[in-house]
């Protein structure tokens, strides 16, 4: 049931009227057109209440016209779309949009929670600081649930974002940030002299107070020459214009974080179209030309929905053709908002009085009015407002006493901010400038300069001048040719103002921050408490720290706490901002790394191959691997994990471990070099074979480990842990490049060219025999334990072999290039058919090497010597390495040190957990007597019970002791026998085999 | 994928397997064509002080107009690309035993190591090239900026690539293999608004 | 943070990885006050505001280790050099 737009006037505008859009709010169904905003397109309706306040609930209606909006917070959407706390004053509206008001129960008219009122005094500034004092119980139970129901912003989208959000990356020469005269003019000069040149605005349609004002442009209306401008700059191929883009943040080295609304426009997404895109520009120049925030005056009930900022009136009636309300008086202390007051009424508004708190004001203004029957009272103030939604206003003067006014809209304007916040991000000062009486830019990020009213230039002359200069001057310093720009004429304004702030007489709350429920009394607290500083005022209070940032609060706030104090503004100064400008979606943030695309993933050779294997996959680093491979009827994980490790231990099994790092070397100095970053001496290991090595960082700890080859005299090839391989590869690097530049190696990264199979069990030879081609020998002779040899397998395919194992099973690693990773696989399990090759997983790996007593990455937890680790005896003592002397300290070596231990449970029914901390028998549970922790559990089906690797005080000494496993996560205690770490075969003679 | 929407470009695709061949996005004529191939490659490392040398015998061996910084050079079959400081890939579309055949070229300068099964390539073809991989590259990668024969090594949605461009339309990505199936979901989301068709040339572009 | 390197051009710091002070120097492991030295190599270090000159790797590029003179108040760069160039003295002038 669509109803006229009442408020909507006849003519003008920027709407376009051939579109009719249907939109709802709180149900109720509205029409608008193309080119309005929700607010505009609300108050076409003639709706002015539209939401309840933070903290008091108080009924407020919409206040600006503009991305300053601190009281028309809606609702837009629902379901996974729903978005709270949009503000109305910048949602464009589109066809079927459905906003609802927030913070009101049961309804917005009639709202229960609106007694918070009554409560104010307790909810006032402090009151965080004040209720954190309270007894624990008191606030758990009684006064945090009262607040969070109370106090609110809207509610979160409920389930998964359906949209998707992309981020991107461009560069430019020069960025002008905003679309209104300044930047306009800074876009044309700048993308005149062929630079590459963006120009970024949050509206849909640039020219900024061109479209919301009455101005006379080189002969053309001022909406009409910013269509004209910015139809050019879209003609130059080296300009891109970026509408519905928030530049948000300055960042280091000429970095801007921008944020593009590229669908918000649509009731859901274009196919195909990201939401929001979230832009990287790297800009060499940038110009600020983000305008400037009109500022209210503060009185009591200036909260009222009615009460709006002149500069919104105006563009109301101009831009959307809209009348905010039936009977319009302004209340104001400068001569910008008389003009845009004088020009509402030549549109069509009804303004019935124009209140000044100034004695004298020029008369070509005040003639001008009472020649249209407008009342004018000057030296005069608002004292009071009544009504739910505005219904009259009671104006004070020393000439006419005390007035009651009955209308139904007020435009206030206190002047004007520039909006500094971008010069802020790099640390700069807003410095208060008292002939404009504004706090204007101080120190401005590198590259960045700022024009017109963001610089404190608000007459529209030197507005368009300020803009072409620091546009042509950005091209220039990048030495780009200046041709000639002629600014277009315009006629001269008067800026003239008197600072005023707040009508202390005034009755009724009176608002500083609207968002925040920040009230003067609220700041004379304050004072009165002793939290007068800027920084305390802003957190005592809570004054501009709600997603509107105080664009319409900060200023005035700090200048009633100068009043208050008796200092200067200037002397008070003022608190700075932080990226973002304006908020930032989290998805655009995350672009298209959002679920399993959070980072990209690694996929092993043998990957599909397993998969249809029917393989379990793990997340291990960036890599997926395969876990287990469960069969039909087999239980839980843990019963198919026994039968691969029984496989492997009674016959045969292969595993895919190509998620190592390998790292070839090359050069005459490998040997030289890997003695340096081992422990354990690698010069001298022969051609053909491999050794185990262990590398430490410098402090001591060690590093990784893994197994390297000695492929030809001057050839080598490393293994590192898969978790460390781009670790292990860039501490080679800093070594070769930082340390010892003299040495000649080479270092590449073969980590993806070489798939590496791994068979292990006792007819793993026989397997092998099988794959690999005639004339490779692989008898025990020719290709012994820790032998490392080339050939070629599958009938030519080139292949290294080498006779390793982590399983402590006769084994062998295959590595072959990658695209032949998964024929290997399938040719091994063709060759160990009749042995009933088993392919296993990472789970099953692990098992084997806790039995075997082999460390891995839970022991390299970085806080690990090798000594503690059992490894001490490897190091060499005739040689210098990495990590050496501070090896070598005296808390490093005390034979007290956790380190490593087997532990089997007392009671062989009890499940190891990894984590338990050790206790000795009869010790108290507390860190006095912590004696280390479990670092690895297995089920061992060789021994059928539970075992345990782990760090305890004392090491090797302590073996056939007794102690307790404590673990107070899971509320269990037991007994465990301590052990030697190889549960297996100690002698090795299995791998030897 | 329950939990996105019909129009988002990765819905249904499973993460862990690679993308088929096929037309994704925007319906119509695709803004960009991306074709894979598995060239023979082989990364060549010059010895201390030998990096001009290097670059000499590889010019004179395959013609190709090198210098010891990050470009492609391409001629016919071959493409050489400076990676680093005397480090350079070779790429070949025909010669199985590109190894060899540096080895020999090279002599001592250099060290040679095989990296056929490495990596793979996409060439990346059409009007929104750039556009697309604006949206994973940290790089300047305007046709004003980024002239033909232009090289980096960097790094594409948190992927490590060298990126070269081919020609006036065509762009090259050296992808590793491990990675191959995530770098074309980053193309399928990335280009999806212009509309994309997915190749598979594998082995075949090798000769 | 954009870091120059000298082979790759201009690159966003994402590209890097970051590792600390870059005027230390590897002690001699065969001094006496061995122990002592590396205990300062390792663990001790300035935190000046203002020109500090730091270890950048170039792990998604050349793979270069760079000498970075930055401002830590500004994050302005100064100079970055290849380690390998900056250990010559017209290197060491930083
Ligand atoms: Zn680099």
């Amino acid at each position: 049931m669509s109803r006229a737009q009442r408020n909507r006037l006849e003519a003008g505008g920027l709407v376009d009227r051939s579109q009719v859009l249907d939109f709802s709010f709180d149900g109720k169904r509205y029409r608008g057109h193309a080119g309005d905003t929700l607010a505009s397109a609300l108050l076409a309706n003639g709706v002015r209440l539209v939401g309840r306040s933070f903290k008091y609930h108080r009924p407020r209606g919409i206040f600006s016209a503009g991305a300053e909006e601190p009281s028309a917070l809606v609702e837009l959407r629902d379901g996974g779309r729903r978005e709270p706390n949009t503000r109305a004053t910048v949602a464009e509206l589109y066809d079927g949009l459905e906003a609802t008001s927030q913070n009101r129960w049961p309804s917005l008219g009639l709202d229960v929670l609106s007694m918070n009122r009554l409560v104010a005094p307790f909810l006032g500034a402090g009151f965080y600081y004040k209720t954190f004092m309270w007894p624990a119980k008191a606030w758990e139970k009684l006064y945090e649930p009262f607040i969070r129901r109370a106090a609110g912003l809207g509610r979160a989208a409920e389930g998964t974002d359906p949209d998707h959000y992309e981020k991107a990356t461009t560069f430019c020469d020069v960025l002008v940030i905003g679309a209104g005269p300044a930047g306009l003019m800074a876009a044309l000069a700048a993308g005149r002299t062929g630079a590459r040149v963006i120009l970024a605005d949050e509206d849909f349609l640039p020219g900024g107070r061109l479209n919301a004002e009455v101005h006379e442009i080189g002969g053309q209306q001022g909406a009409a020459y910013a269509a004209h401008v910015a139809a050019e700059l879209a003609s130059l191929p080296n300009v891109r214009v970026m509408t519905r883009t928030t530049v948000f943040g300055v960042y280091d080295g000429g970095t801007y974080g921008a944020l593009e609304k590229v669908n918000d426009h649509l009731r859901v997404p274009s196919p195909f179209q990201p939401r929001h895109r979230f832009w990287r520009i790297v800009a060499r120049r940038a110009v600020l030309a983000a305008g400037a925030t009109e500022r209210p005056i503060v009185f009591g009930g200036n909260d009222r929905p009615g009460v709006m900022l002149a500069g919104a009136v105006g563009t109301y009636v101009q831009r959307f053709a809209v009348r905010p309300g039936r009977h319009v008086a302004l209340f104001a202390n400068n001569d910008a908002a008389w003009r845009g007051m004088l020009a509402a009424q030549a549109a069509g508004a009804n303004v019935e009085a124009i209140v000044d708190v100034r004695g004298d004001v020029a008369s070509v203004l005040t003639e001008a009015a009472k020649a249209k029957d407008i009342r004018v009272f000057t030296g005069a103030r608002v004292i009071a407002t009544h009504g739910k939604k505005l219904r009259t206003i009671d104006v004070a003067s020393a000439e006419r006493g005390h007035e009651r006014l009955y209308i139904d809209t007020l435009a206030v304007s206190g002047g004007w901010s520039p909006a500094v916040h971008l010069t802020c991000h790099h640390g700069g000062r807003p410095v208060w400038n008292e002939a404009v009486a504004a706090f204007v830019p101080g120190a401005t990020p590198p590259g960045l300069s700022v024009a017109g009213a963001a610089n404190g230039s608000f007459a529209l002359g030197a507005i368009l001048k300020e803009g072409a200069q620091q546009g042509a001057e950005a091209a220039e310093a990048l030495g780009f040719p200046v041709p000639p720009l002629d600014v277009p004429h315009t006629s001269e304004e008067s800026t003239a103002l008197q600072p005023f702030w707040h009508v202390a007489d005034s009755k009724g709350a009176a608002f500083v921050d609207l968002q925040n429920d920040v009230t003067a009394k609220d700041v004379g607290i304050a004072h009165r408490e002793g939290f007068r500083s800027v920084e305390h005022l802003k957190r005592y209070t809570t004054l501009g720290m709600a997603t509107d940032q105080g664009r319409t609060s900060n200023v005035t706030g700090l200048a009633i706490m100068a009043e208050l104090t008796g200092a200067s503004i200037a002397e008070t100064g003022t608190t700075i901002f932080r990226p973002p400008y304006t908020p930032v979606s989290l998805g655009a943030l995350a672009g298209h790394h959002r679920g399993k695309d959070f980072r990209p993933v690694r996929l092993t050779p043998t990957h599909e191959w397993a998969a249809k294997l029917g393989a379990v996959f793990v997340e291990t680093g960036p890599w997926l691997r395969a876990q287990y491979f469960p069969r039909k009827g087999e239980k839980d994980w843990l019963e198919t994990v026994t039968r691969e490790v029984k496989a492997v231990r009674s016959s045969v099994g292969l595993i895919d471990v190509s998620t190592f790092g390998k790292i070839d070397l090359q050069g005459p100095d490998v040997g030289t070099f890997l003695d340096r970053v081992y422990i354990n001496t690698f010069s001298t290991l022969a051609v053909g074979k491999a050794r185990y090595g262990v590398m430490l960082r410098e402090d001591g700890m060690v590093m990784d480990d893994g197994t390297t080859a000695r492929l030809a005299p001057e050839h080598y090839v490393m293994t590192t842990t898969t978790a460390n391989a781009a670790k292990v590869y860039q501490h080679l690097e800093f070594c070769l490049q930082v340390l010892w530049p003299e040495l000649d190696v080479s270092l590449a990264s073969v980590s993806e060219h070489w798939a590496q199979i791994a068979i292990a069990g006792p007819v793993a030879r026989t397997v092998l025999s099988r794959v690999v081609d005639k004339d490779v020998d692989v008898s025990d002779a020719a290709l012994p334990f820790m032998g490392a040899i080339e050939g070629t397998v599958m009938g030519g395919v080139k292949a290294r072999l080498f006779r390793l194992s982590f399983s402590g099973e006769l084994g062998y690693e295959i590595a072959v290039p990658a695209r032949q990773g998964a024929k290997l696989a399938q040719a091994l399990m063709e060759a160990g058919h009749e042995y009933g090759i088993t392919p296993y997983g990472t789970e099953a790996l692990g098992v084997m090497r806790i039995e075997k007593g082999h460390v891995s990455g839970n022991e390299l937890s970085g806080q690990t010597t090798a000594g503690d680790l059992g490894l001490g005896r490897m190091a060499s003592p005739k040689k210098d390495y990495i990590g050496r002397v501070m090896a070598g300290r005296a808390g490093l070596i005390d034979p007290d040190r956790p380190s490593l231990v087997g532990f089997k449970p007392a009671d062989r029914t009890k499940r190891l957990r990894a984590g338990a901390h050790f206790l000795g028998l009869g010790a108290p549970a507390d860190m006095a007597h912590d004696e280390g922790y479990m670092t690895s559990v297995a089920y061992s089906p060789h021994l059928g019970h539970w075992i345990g690797l782990g760090l305890l005080k004392g090491g090797a000494k302590r073996v056939g002791d007794r102690v307790r496993a404590y673990d107070p996560v899971r509320g269990e205690e037991f007994e465990l026998e301590v052990c030697a770490p190889g549960f297996i075969d100690p002698q090795g003679e299995r791998l030897r085999g | 994928m329950a939990d996105r929407s019909s129009h988002d470009p990765l819905a249904g695709i499973a993460f862990d397997r690679l993308p088929p061949a096929g037309a994704y996005g925007a319906p119509g004529e695709p803004g960009v064509v991306a074709s894979t191939a598995e060239p023979f490659v082989a990364l060549v490392l010059a010895r201390p002080g030998k990096a001009a040398s290097v670059v000499d015998r590889l010019h004179r061996a395959f013609s190709v107009a090198l210098a010891d910084r990050p470009h492609a050079a391409i001629e016919g079959n071959t493409t050489v690309i400076g990676t680093a400081p005397g480090r350079f890939l070779v790429l070949s579309r025909t010669d199985a035993d590109l190894f060899g055949t540096l080895r020999a070229i090279l002599g001592t300068d250099a060290t040679v190591t095989e990296q056929s099964d490495g990596y793979v390539t996409f060439d990346v073809t059409g009007d929104r090239v750039s556009d697309v991989l604006a949206k994973g590259a940290l790089i300047d990668l305007d046709p004003v900026a980024f002239h033909v024969g232009d090289a980096v090594t960097t790094v594409i949605a948190h992927i490590g690539v060298t990126l070269w461009r081919s020609g006036e339309k065509s762009w090259r990505v050296l992808v590793g293999r491990s990675y191959e199936a995530s770098f074309t979901r980053f193309l399928i989301a990335s280009a999806a608004e212009y509309g994309l068709r997915l190749e598979n040339k594998g082995s075949e572009g090798r000769g | 943070m954009r870091i120059p390197c000298p082979y790759c051009g201009e690159r966003d710091a994402h590209e890097f990885a970051y590792l600390g002070d870059a005027t230390l120097t590897r002690p001699d492991p065969a001094a006496e006050d061995a122990e002592a030295r590396f205990h300062d190599y390792v663990y001790l270090r300035d935190n000046p505001a203002g020109a500090h000159v730091e270890w950048w790797y170039h792990a998604n590029g050349c793979r270069q280790w760079l000498k970075v003179e930055r401002d830590t108040r500004t994050h302005a760069i100064a100079a970055a050099r290849a380690a390998r160039e900056a250990d010559t003295p017209a290197g060491d002038a930083a």
